[in-house]
C-alpha cells in the first residue's frame, strides 16, 4: 500500500471495520453464503467477484445504481451548451456567409450532438467513481485478498467481536475454504 | 452475460489460466519486440523532420496542384479515422448485442481506436498553411474578437474528433481498471505501484460492480451513435462541398460502412502476430478471426454497393457534370488509383464468402493487407481525383503528384500509431481479463445442469 | 541602484529579447517579423506621402508610341496606364506597356559603366574615365568607319545621334527584328511610296488579314485592337451588326484566334489568293471599282480562282463566296503582313492585298497613307547584312549600339563579325548578348528616367519625362553623346531647344501642356495614291509559291512572341509567366505540330523535337495543337537568350538561329525556312502551360451566339436561361427560393449599398492579357517561376481560358477567349466552409478575404466551382528564397494599397478594393456619390478593346446595370445559384454555323 497526502488519505483510506472475511472458490457456495447471511439479517455485508455474475446481483437484490442519473444529466447539459455556444457566438460577431442565415440550425445541430455524447460520457464516469467512493467511505477499510481478482469469490462481514464465532461458523458451514477475522 | 459458454474457448481455460496466460503478456520483452519499437520510432523520426522542413519552407514541399489542393495529408487523416471505428465498434456495439465473442479481440481494438484517432489528428494540424495559428480553430474568447464560424464542416470535424478521442479513452480505461486490478494483485516492485495507481483502489466489491457495470452500459449506449457520428461528420467535409464525386447524400453511410470495414481489416493485422507472439491461441481462437471476417464481409459489401451506387447515380442523374467527373475517375489518369480501391475493397472481400479462407489466419491475413491498401486509396480517389478531375471549369486541370514531404508525413504517422501501441501491448493487458472469464463457466463445487 | 534597471542592462534585456524574437522568426517558422515604418524628416515637394502622383509620358516598349500614365507612390513608380488623351492607344496598355516596370526596376540592371579589361572580364570604371576612352576612340576611329546602331528611334534623340555621327563623319542605322520591308516593297510596287499607311479598323465592316497579326505584334497592336474591337464586337445598342473578321495565315496567332473564319492556305499562296478575290470583284462587279483599276483585268485575268485553286490549296466556291463577302460587306478592309510576308515574295503579296483593297475602294477611306509610320523608316534586313559583311572585312572600326540588341536576333554571322570591330560601345542597361560582345558598357537610363519624345507617325509627338529618381548610377545616353560631341547643356535642354523651335510663340505655356498631356496630338495628314503604273507587270512572279530558303522536308514558321516580341521581353518575369494567349505556355519556348503530323510521327505534346535548318539547328518541346496547317511548323522567337539576366539567361531556345542570313529581294528578312524535324528522346514531362480542357463541354462555361440568332435577340429575352426544375419539384423550389430571398434580406443583401459587379464581352475580348499583366502590377502577384508553373502553381488571378471554336466539320475556326476571375458570388460557396471567416461576405457584395485572418486550409478553393482561389505554396517575397518574386529593386514597384501575401494563405480577386475604397474615400472627400466610372479596376482600364465594364449592380443608370440586363449576357454555372456578379456577353460569330466543341 502506498502512502497518501493526508486530504487524499483521509478521503481513500477510511478508518479499519472489523470483520470477518471468507473466501470462496465457488460460485454456488458464494450464493449459498449470502442466501444465508441474508436470511440472519445481514445487510451490509461485501461480496467480492472477478467478474460481475449476475446471480450475486439477484442474490443481493440491490437496487439499480444512480449512475444513469448522471448521465442524462451529463447528456441535457451537454445540447444546452452546445446549442449556447453556437447561437451565442454566431450572435455574438455576426457574418453572412454563404447567403445563410447567421444563426442557421441544421449545422449547428452537429455540435449539439457531439456536446451531448461528450458530456454525457465524462459524468458517467463521475458517476461511476462518485458512488464507487461512497460506498468505499461508508464500508470503511475492510479486509481483501488478491486472489478475489483472480479466480476466487469473497464476503466480507462487518462484525464486532460479540457476533464475529457466530459469523465465522455461518461462513464455514455456507462453504468457504477459508475465513479469516480483521 | 452468455448464457451458455459459447464454444470460442476450450472448457479446460479456467479463470486462473485466463489470468495467468494474458499476465503473461507482460513479462519482459524480447529483442524483436524492440526492433520492432525502434522501427516505429525510426519512421516517427522520418515524420518529424520531414514536418519541420514544412513548417521551415512551406507546404509547397508536398505535391499539391492546382486545383488539388487536399491531397495525401487528407486521405491519411481519413484513414486513420476510418481505422479508428471499428475498435468503438466492437466494443459498444456489439457489447449492446451481447455477442460473446467480443471479449477477446476489443481491448485491442478499443486500444486501436484511441492511438489511430491521436495519429488521425494531427493531420488536420500539419495539412493547414499556417500551422502555428491552428488553435484560431478553438473557440475561446481572444484578443481577435472572433469566433469560428460553426457552419464550416471543419468545426464540426474538430467537435467531433475531439469527442471521439475523448470518449474511445475513457472508455479503453474504464475496460481496463479491473484488469489492472487483476495484474496489480500478481504483479512485484515497480509495477505493483503503477498499477496500484493506475487501478485505483479496485477490489471487484460488489459496490463497485454495481456501478461499473451500469456506467459501462451507459458508456456503451453513448459510443454507439458517437461511433456512427463520427465519420458521417468527416465525410460531410466532402458531401457538403459542391464537388462531384464528393457532394452526394450517400456519403455518410458509405463512409461509415468503409470505416468499419478497414478497422476490422487493421484488427485483423494487428491481432494476428499479437496471438501468435503473446500465445493467446486458447483464448483469441479462430472461430473469433472468423467472425471479424464475416464483419468485413458485410461492410466490404456494403462499401461494394455503395461504388455501384455512385456510378449507377452519375449516368442515371444524366447530370454531364456528374457523369464526366465520373468517368475521369474510371477512366481518366488516375484510373489505377480507382481500380486497385475498387478490386480491394469491392471484389476482395467476397472471398470471404469461402469458409476455408475465413478460417486460415494466414490468408485473412493477407487480405486484411490489402482492405487497409484498398481503403487509403478509396480516401485517395475520393479527395485527389475528384478535385483533379474537377469537370466544373474544364480549364484548371491538374498535374498532381504526391513528393517526398507527403511520403515523410506518412511514414510518420505509421511510425507514431506502432509506437503507442506496442507500448501499450507492453504494459496493460491486450486482451481483457475480466470479460473473457464472463465468457467462461463459473467454478462450481456440484456441477449443476442448469446454470442460474 | 539596486533593483532598479538601469538603461544599459535594459537596453541588454531588449537586445537580448528581441534577439531572441529575431531568431524565431529568422527560422521561418511562425509568423513575419513587424518592421519599422521611418517618416519623412524632410518632405519633397509634390509628394503627399498615402496619396498617388501621376506624370504623363510615352512607352518605349515598341516603336507603337502610346502614351502612358505612370502612378508615382512616395518617389516610386507602381503601375502604367494608358494615357487617354493619346490618339494612339486611348488610354489603354498591352502586356508588355504594363511590364516596363520591371524593366525600369529589373535586378540585373547595369549599375555603372563597365569596360572590358586586359583579361577580357568587364571591371567597374567612373564616368569620366569612360568618357575620355570613348573620345580616345572616336578620334582614332575617325575615316575608318564609325557606325551608330539604334532600333526605331524617330525622336529627337535619334537627330542628335545624326548630328554627332554628320560630326565625326560617322553614320546611324536602325535596326527592328521584325521590319516592315515587304510592306514598303509591296507599297511601292502598288502606289509608288514606300511609307506606312494607317489602317482604319474602327469603321471597317470586314476585316481580312492575310497574316498580319495587328492584334499582338503587328504595327500598332494597342491601336488596332482599340478599333479593331469597335467593328468586330458585336454591340445591341446600334442596330446590332458587326465587320466579319476572316484570317488568312499558315497557323492561329493570338489575331487568328479571334477569327470568325480561318483560311489556312500553303504559305506563300495568300497573294494568288488576293489577286483571285480581287479578280472575281472585278469580273463580277460587285465593288464600285476605280476607273484606272482597269489596267488590272489583264492581270487578273490569270488568276481566275479555277487557275489559282489547286495552288493556294483552296477550292474556288470558298474563294468567290470570300470575294462577294469582301466586296459586299461594304467596308471591306485587307491587311497584309506578318507570316504572310515574310517570304521571298513578301512584296508580291502585299501588292496583291493593296491591289485587293484598291478594287473595293478602301484605299483612302480605310487604308490612309501619309501618316508615314515611324517603324517604317528603319533600315532593312539586307542593309544589316551589309553592315555585318563591312564589319567582317574591318571598314568598321567604332561601332555604337543603342536600344536594340542584333547579337541577339541577327544571325550568327553579326556575332562573328563584331569581333573583327576594333571598338564596341553598348548603351545598354541590361547585360544582353551585344554588350556582352561590347569593350565598354555606358548603361543608359531607363525611359521612365529620362528626358525624351518620339514621333510614331506623322502628327503625333509622344513626350517623355523623368517619372522616378534614377535607380542606378546610369546616365541618359542624350547627356552622353551632348558631352561627347563636346556640347554643353543637358539633353533636357537640347529637347526643349528643338520643340521651341517647332513651336517659338508662348513657349512655356505650350511646353507644360505637352507634358500635361505627354505629347503632342494631331490628326496625320493623308495623302491620296493611285495605282502605280507598274503595278501590271509585277504580278507574273506569282506564277508559283516560292520554295523557301533550305533544304528540309519541314516547312517551319518562325514568329514573334506576342509578349517576348523579338525577345527584349524576356527578362521580364511578368512577361515571361504571362502565358501566352496562344498555346497558354509560359517561362519556355516551344514548336507547334498539328495532331495529324504528331500522330504520324508518335509526337507527344513536351517531346523534343529538334528542328535542323541549313543554318542552324534548335530543341524545342512539341505543342500538339490543331491551330497549324499539318504541313507546317512553328516557333516563336523570345527565348534561348545566352545572357540578358537571371530571367531570361539559359532558358529554351533561340528560333532565330533556324534562320538563314540571305535577304530576300525586297531587302527583308525570310522568317520561313525548310528544316528536318526529328524526334530526340527527350520529354519534358510536364510543360509549363495553364492550358487544360481546350474544349468546352458545353455546360454553361462559354457561350457562343451566331449572328443571325444574335441579331433576332430582343431586350429581356434569355437565350442562356435554361429550365432548371422539373415540374414537380416546381413547388418546392418555389418554397425554397423564398427562403432564399428572406435570406438574401440579412444584414447585407438588402441592397441599400451597392452591389459590385462586372459585365465581361466575350465578343469584344481577344485574349491578349494585358489584363492579366495589369492584374500582376496593380495586386503585387507573386510570380512563382517554371518550376512551379509546371505545377500550375502560378497565382495569376485573372487567367485567360482559351476554348476551340470548331464549325460542324469539326475544322477550327477560331478561340473564344474567356477572362475567369473571382465571381464575387452572392452566394459564395468558398465562404460557409471557411471555420475562420477568413472569407466573408462584405456589406457591398464582396467575396472578402481576410488574409491576417487565413489559416490556410484551402477548403474555400475546394468548393469553388470556378477554381479561381490561389494559394501561398511558399513564402515567394522570402529574402533570397529559392523562389523569391521580388528581388530588390524589384520591390520598389509593390503597390502600397496592396498587401504581400505571407506563406500559407489563399489569396484571390478583391475587384480591386484598394480602388474602390478610393473612390469611396475620394467621394467623401468631395461630400458626393461615387459615380458610375470613378471605380475603374486594373483590368478594364487597360483592355485594349473595352471588354471589361466594372460598376454598381444596384444603380440602375450604371454602365454595368444595363450590360447586366443584356439579352447575350449570362453567368458562368449559373445552375449551382451561385449568384455570380460577372456578367459575361456571349461571343457573337459572324458565321452561319458557329461550331462550340
Amino acid at each position: 500500500m502506498m502512502a497518501l497526502p493526508k486530504p487524499l488519505h483521509d478521503l481513500f483510506r477510511p478508518p479499519p471495520t472489523p470483520g470477518v472475511l471468507a473466501v470462496f472458490s465457488h460460485l454456488d457456495t458464494t450464493l449459498a453464503a449470502i442466501k444465508r447471511l441474508r436470511a440472519a439479517g445481514h445487510t451490509d455485508f461485501t461480496v467480492y467477484s472477478p467478474i460481475p455474475r449476475h446471480e450475486i446481483e439477484d442474490a443481493l437484490g440491490q437496487p439499480v445504481s444512480p449512475v444513469r442519473a448522471f448521465t442524462l444529466v451529463g447528456g441535457i447539459a451537454g445540447c444546452a451548451i452546445g446549442a449556447w455556444i453556437t447561437l451565442w457566438m454566431s450572435a455574438d460577431w455576426p457574418i453572412v456567409v454563404g447567403g445563410k442565415p447567421v444563426g442557421s440550425i441544421p449545422p449547428y445541430v452537429v455540435i449539439m450532438f457531439e456536446m451531448t455524447i461528450l458530456f454525457g460520457a465524462l459524468s458517467t464516469i463521475l458517476g461511476i467513481l462518485f458512488n464507487s467512493l461512497f460506498a468505499a467511505r461508508r464500508l470503511g477499510t475492510i479486509l481483501y485478498d488478491p486472489r478475489f481478482t483472480n479466480d476466487r469469490f469473497g464476503i466480507f462481514v462487518p462484525a464486532g467481536s460479540d457476533k464475529v464465532a457466530k459469523v465465522e461458523s455461518l461462513l464455514r458451514e455456507a462453504g468457504a475454504e477459508e475465513v479469516r477475522r480483521g | 452475460m452468455a448464457e451458455t459458454p459459447p464454444p470460442t474457448t476450450p472448457t479446460r481455460v479456467t479463470y486462473d489460466y485466463v489470468t495467468r496466460t494474458i499476465a503473461r503478456t507482460l513479462s519482459t520483452p524480447s529483442r524483436g519486440y524492440f526492433l520492432l519499437l525502434g522501427a516505429a520510432v525510426a519512421l516517427l523520426a522520418i515524420g518529424i523532420v520531414t514536418l519541420l522542413y514544412l513548417l521551415r519552407y512551406g507546404l509547397g514541399l508536398a505535391g499539391y496542384s492546382h486545383p488539388v489542393y487536399w491531397a495525401v495529408f487528407i486521405t491519411c487523416f481519413v484513414f486513420w479515422v476510418g481505422i479508428a471505428h471499428s475498435g468503438t465498434l466492437i466494443s459498444a456495439i456489439l457489447f449492446l448485442f451481447r455477442s460473446g465473442w467480443r471479449t477477446a479481440v476489443y481491448r485491442t481494438a478499443e486500444a486501436m481506436t484511441v492511438f489511430a484517432v491521436m495519429t488521425a489528428g494531427l493531420f488536420p494540424l500539419i495539412h493547414i498553411g499556417r500551422q502555428w495559428y491552428f488553435y484560431w480553430l478553438i473557440p475561446y474568447p481572444n484578443e481577435r474578437g472572433l469566433w469560428p464560424n460553426f457552419k464550416s464542416p471543419l468545426i464540426w470535424d474538430e467537435f467531433a474528433i475531439g469527442t471521439y478521442f475523448t470518449v474511445s479513452t475513457v472508455f479503453l480505461i474504464m475496460g481496463l481498471i479491473p484488469d489492472i486490478a487483476a495484474v496489480r494483485d500478481l504483479a512485484t516492485g515497480w509495477r505493483k505501484k503503477l498499477y496500484a495507481l493506475t487501478s485505483i483502489g479496485w477490489t471487484g466489491s460488489n459496490e463497485q460492480w454495481r456501478h461499473y457495470s451500469r456506467g459501462y452500459l451507459y458508456l456503451a449506449a453513448l459510443a454507439t451513435p458517437l461511433v456512427l457520428s463520427v465519420h458521417s461528420v468527416v465525410s460531410w467535409d466532402f458531401a457538403m462541398a459542391l464537388v462531384p464525386g464528393w457532394h452526394a447524400t450517400i456519403f455518410a453511410p458509405y463512409f461509415v460502412a468503409g470505416a468499419i470495414y478497414s478497422g476490422c481489416g487493421m484488427v485483423i493485422t494487428l491481432l494476428t502476430p499479437i496471438r501468435t507472439l503473446f500465445g493467446l491461441e486458447e483464448i483469441i481462437t479462430v472461430k473469433h478471426f472468423e467472425n471479424l471476417a464475416k464483419l468485413c464481409l458485410l461492410t466490404g459489401s456494403i462499401v461494394g454497393y455503395a461504388y455501384v451506387c455512385e456510378y449507377f447515380m452519375a449516368w442515371y442523374s444524366g447530370n454531364p457534370t456528374e457523369r464526366a467527373a465520373f468517368w475521369y475517375r474510371a477512366f481518366g489518369p488516375y484510373w489505377w488509383a480507382s481500380w486497385t480501391m475498387i478490386i480491394c475493397n469491392g471484389f476482395l472481400p467476397l472471398l470471404l464468402w469461402v469458409k476455408k479462407i475465413r478460417t486460415n489466419i494466414t490468408a485473412l491475413f493477407v487480405i486484411s493487407i490489402f482492405v487497409n491498401i484498398g481503403m487509403w486509396f478509396e480516401r485517395y480517389v475520393i479527395i485527389v481525383v475528384s478535385l483533379a478531375g474537377e469537370p466544373f471549369t474544364k480549364w484548371a486541370n491538374a498535374v498532381y503528384n504526391p513528393t517526398w514531404a507527403d511520403w515523410g508525413i506518412m511514414a510518420g504517422s505509421f511510425g507514431w500509431f506502432f509506437m503507442w501501441f506496442l507500448l501499450f501491448v507492453k504494459n496493460f493487458p491486450a486482451v481483457s481479463i475480466s470479460e473473457v472469464k464472463e465468457v467462461l463457466p463459473p467454478p462450481r463445487s456440484k456441477p449443476s445442469k442448469v446454470h442460474v | 541602484m539596486t533593483d532598479s534597471i538601469d538603461r544599459r542592462r535594459f537596453l541588454k534585456v531588449l537586445g537580448v529579447t528581441s534577439a531572441g524574437a529575431a531568431a524565431v522568426s529568422a527560422c521561418g517558422i511562425g509568423p513575419e517579423p513587424t518592421e519599422r515604418l521611418i517618416p519623412y524628416l524632410v518632405q519633397p515637394e509634390d509628394q503627399i506621402p498615402g496619396t498617388a502622383t501621376y506624370y504623363a509620358t510615352t512607352c518605349r516598349e515598341c516603336a507603337a508610341g502610346c502614351g502612358v500614365r505612370v502612378r508615382v507612390r512616395e518617389g516610386r513608380a507602381v503601375k502604367l496606364e494608358g494615357n487617354p488623351d493619346s490618339p494612339i492607344n486611348r488610354g489603354r496598355l498591352c502586356a508588355r506597356g504594363q511590364a516596363a516596370l520591371q524593366g525600369l526596376y529589373n535586378p540585373d540592371r547595369i549599375a555603372h559603366p563597365m569596360v572590358r579589361n586586359a583579361s577580357g572580364k568587364f571591371e567597374d570604371i567612373d564616368w569620366d574615365g569612360a568618357l575620355q576612352r570613348v573620345t580616345a576612340k572616336v578620334r582614332e576611329a575617325q575615316g575608318k568607319g564609325i557606325v551608330f546602331l539604334t532600333g526605331a528611334e524617330q525622336s529627337t534623340f535619334g537627330d542628335l545621334v545624326d548630328e554627332w555621327m554628320k560630326q565625326v563623319g560617322g553614320r546611324r542605322m536602325s535596326y527592328e527584328a521584325f521590319g516592315f520591308e515587304a510592306l514598303r516593297a509591296g507599297n511601292r510596287m502598288a502606289f509608288g511610296t514606300a511609307t506606312l499607311p494607317t489602317y482604319d479598323f474602327a469603321n471597317a465592316k470586314y476585316v481580312l488579314s492575310f497574316g498580319a497579326d495587328f492584334l499582338d505584334t503587328w504595327l500598332s497592336p494597342v491601336e488596332f485592337q482599340n478599333g479593331f474591337s469597335r467593328a468586330h464586337a458585336f454591340d445591341a445598342g446600334r442596330p446590332a451588326s458587326m465587320a466579319k473578321f476572316t484570317y488568312v495565315g499558315p497557323r492561329l496567332s493570338l489575331t487568328g484566334m479571334n477569327a470568325d473564319e480561318w483560311i489556312a492556305p500553303k504559305p506563300g499562296s495568300e497573294g494568288l489568293l488576293a489577286l483571285a478575290m480581287a479578280q472575281v470583284i472585278m469580273s463580277q462587279h460587285l465593288a464600285r471599282v476605280p476607273a484606272d483599276a482597269s489596267k488590272l483585268v489583264s492581270v487578273l485575268a490569270a488568276h481566275t480562282p479555277r487557275a489559282v485553286a489547286q495552288v493556294i490549296g483552296i477550292d474556288e466556291a470558298t474563294i468567290a463566296r470570300l470575294a462577294r463577302e469582301f466586296a459586299r460587306s461594304g467596308g471591306g478592309l485587307a491587311v497584309a503582313g506578318g507570316m504572310a510576308t515574310q517570304a521571298a515574295n513578301g512584296a508580291e503579296i502585299v501588292a496583291a492585298v493593296n491591289i485587293l483593297n484598291y478594287v473595293v475602294g478602301a484605299v483612302g477611306t480605310l487604308v490612309k497613307f501619309g501618316a508615314d509610320l515611324g517603324v517604317g523608316a528603319t533600315n532593312t534586313f539586307a542593309d544589316l547584312a551589309t553592315l555585318t559583311s563591312e564589319m567582317t572585312n574591318g571598314r568598321v572600326a567604332l561601332l555604337f549600339v543603342y536600344g536594340t540588341n542584333p547579337a541577339h536576333s541577327l544571325p550568327g554571322a553579326f556575332q562573328q563579325a563584331l569581333g573583327k570591330v576594333a571598338f564596341k560601345v553598348s548603351f545598354s542597361s541590361y547585360m544582353d548578348e551585344t554588350a556582352a560582345a561590347c569593350d565598354l558598357i555606358l548603361p543608359d537610363h531607363h525611359p521612365l528616367e529620362q528626358w525624351g519624345d518620339s514621333r510614331p507617325r506623322a502628327g503625333v509627338i509622344g513626350l517623355q519625362q523623368p517619372v522616378v529618381q534614377p535607380v542606378f548610377g546610369t546616365q541618359p545616353t542624350g547627356d552622353v553623346i551632348l558631352k561627347l560631341s563636346g556640347r554643353t547643356g543637358t539633353f533636357q535642354d537640347y529637347l526643349q531647344a528643338k520643340w521651341r523651335a517647332r513651336h517659338g510663340a508662348n513657349f512655356d505655356q505650350y511646353w507644360m501642356d505637352s507634358l500635361a498631356k505627354g505629347g503632342v496630338y494631331g490628326e496625320a495628314p493623308t495623302r491620296p495614291v493611285r495605282l502605280a503604273t507598274t503595278a501590271g507587270n509585277f504580278s507574273t512572279t506569282f506564277a508559283e509559291v516560292p520554295s523557301w530558303g533550305g533544304d528540309g522536308d519541314q516547312t517551319v514558321v518562325v514568329f514573334p512572341h506576342p509578349a517576348l516580341h523579338d525577345g527584349r521581353g524576356a527578362n521580364k518575369p511578368w512577361l515571361q509567366e504571362l502565358p501566352d494567349p496562344v498555346s497558354k505556355i509560359a517561362w519556355h519556348s516551344w514548336v507547334e505540330v498539328h495532331p495529324d503530323t504528331a500522330a504520324k510521327w508518335g509526337l507527344a505534346t513536351g517531346d523534343f523535337l529538334l528542328l535542323q535548318s541549313k543554318f542552324g539547328g534548335q530543341k524545342f518541346p512539341a505543342w500538339i495543337t490543331p491551330s497549324v496547317r499539318p504541313d507546317v511548323l512553328a516557333v516563336p522567337t523570345g527565348q534561348g537568350h545566352s545572357a540578358y539576366g537571371r530571367y531570361a539567361k539559359d532558358r529554351s531556345a533561340n528560333a532565330f538561329e533556324l534562320l538563314g542570313g540571305q535577304a530576300t529581294v525586297y531587302g527583308g528578312r525570310s522568317f520561313i525556312v525548310r528544316a528536318t524535324a526529328s524526334k530526340t528522346g527527350e520529354h519534358q514531362r510536364r510543360i509549363a502551360t495553364i492550358e487544360g480542357n481546350a474544349r468546352d463541354l458545353g455546360m454553361g462555361t462559354t457561350e457562343v451566339l451566331p449572328l443571325a440568332r444574335a441579331k433576332a435577340l430582343h431586350p429581356g429575352d434569355h437565350p442562356f436561361h435554361f429550365e432548371e426544375t422539373p415540374e414537380y419539384a416546381k413547388d418546392a423550389v418555389e418554397w425554397w427560393a423564398e427562403r432564399q430571398h428572406e435570406k438574401a434580406e440579412l444584414g447585407n443583401y438588402k441592397g441599400e449599398q451597392p452591389r459590385w459587379g462586372l459585365a465581361i464581352d466575350l465578343s469584344k475580348c481577344t485574349g491578349c492579357s494585358a489584363c492579366v499583366t495589369a492584374c500582376y502590377a496593380e495586386n503585387n502577384i507573386a510570380t512563382v517561376g517554371e518550376e512551379l508553373t509546371e505545377r500550375r502553381r502560378e497565382m495569376a488571378w485573372l487567367r485567360l481560358e482559351r476554348y476551340w471554336r470548331v464549325d460542324e466539320h469539326d475544322n477550327l475556326q477560331g478561340a473564344v477567349n474567356q477572362p475567369m476571375l473571382c465571381q464575387q458570388c452572392g452566394n459564395a460557396p468558398c465562404e460557409p466552409v471557411c471555420p475562420v471567416y477568413a472569407a466573408y461576405h462584405t456589406p457591398d457584395g464582396l467575396n472578402g478575404q481576410v488574409y491576417n485572418r487565413c489559416v490556410g486550409t484551402r477548403y474555400c478553393s475546394n468548393n469553388c466551382p470556378y477554381k479561381v482561389r490561389y494559394f501561398n505554396w511558399y513564402n515567394y517575397a522570402e529574402k533570397d528564397g529559392k523562389y523569391e518574386a521580388f528581388p530588390e529593386p524589384l520591390s520598389m514597384l509593390l503597390n502600397p494599397d496592396v498587401t504581400v501575401r505571407e506563406k500559407g494563405v489563399m489569396e484571390k480577386c478583391t475587384f480591386c478594393v484598394q480602388r474602390i475604397r478610393g473612390a469611396q474615400n475620394q467621394a467623401r472627400l468631395e461630400n458626393r456619390n461615387v459615380r458610375d466610372g470613378d471605380i475603374v479596376t486594373a483590368c478594364q482600364q487597360t483592355c485594349p478593346s473595352d471588354a471589361i465594364v466594372f460598376g454598381d449592380l444596384n444603380d440602375r443608370n450604371s454602365r454595368v446595370f444595363e450590360l447586366a440586363g443584356n439579352p447575350r449576357g449570362y453567368h458562368v454555372l449559373a445552375g449551382l445559384n451561385t449568384k455570380p456578379a460577372i456578367t459575361y456577353l456571349a461571343r457573337v460569330v459572324a458565321q452561319d454555323t458557329p461550331g462550340n466543341g
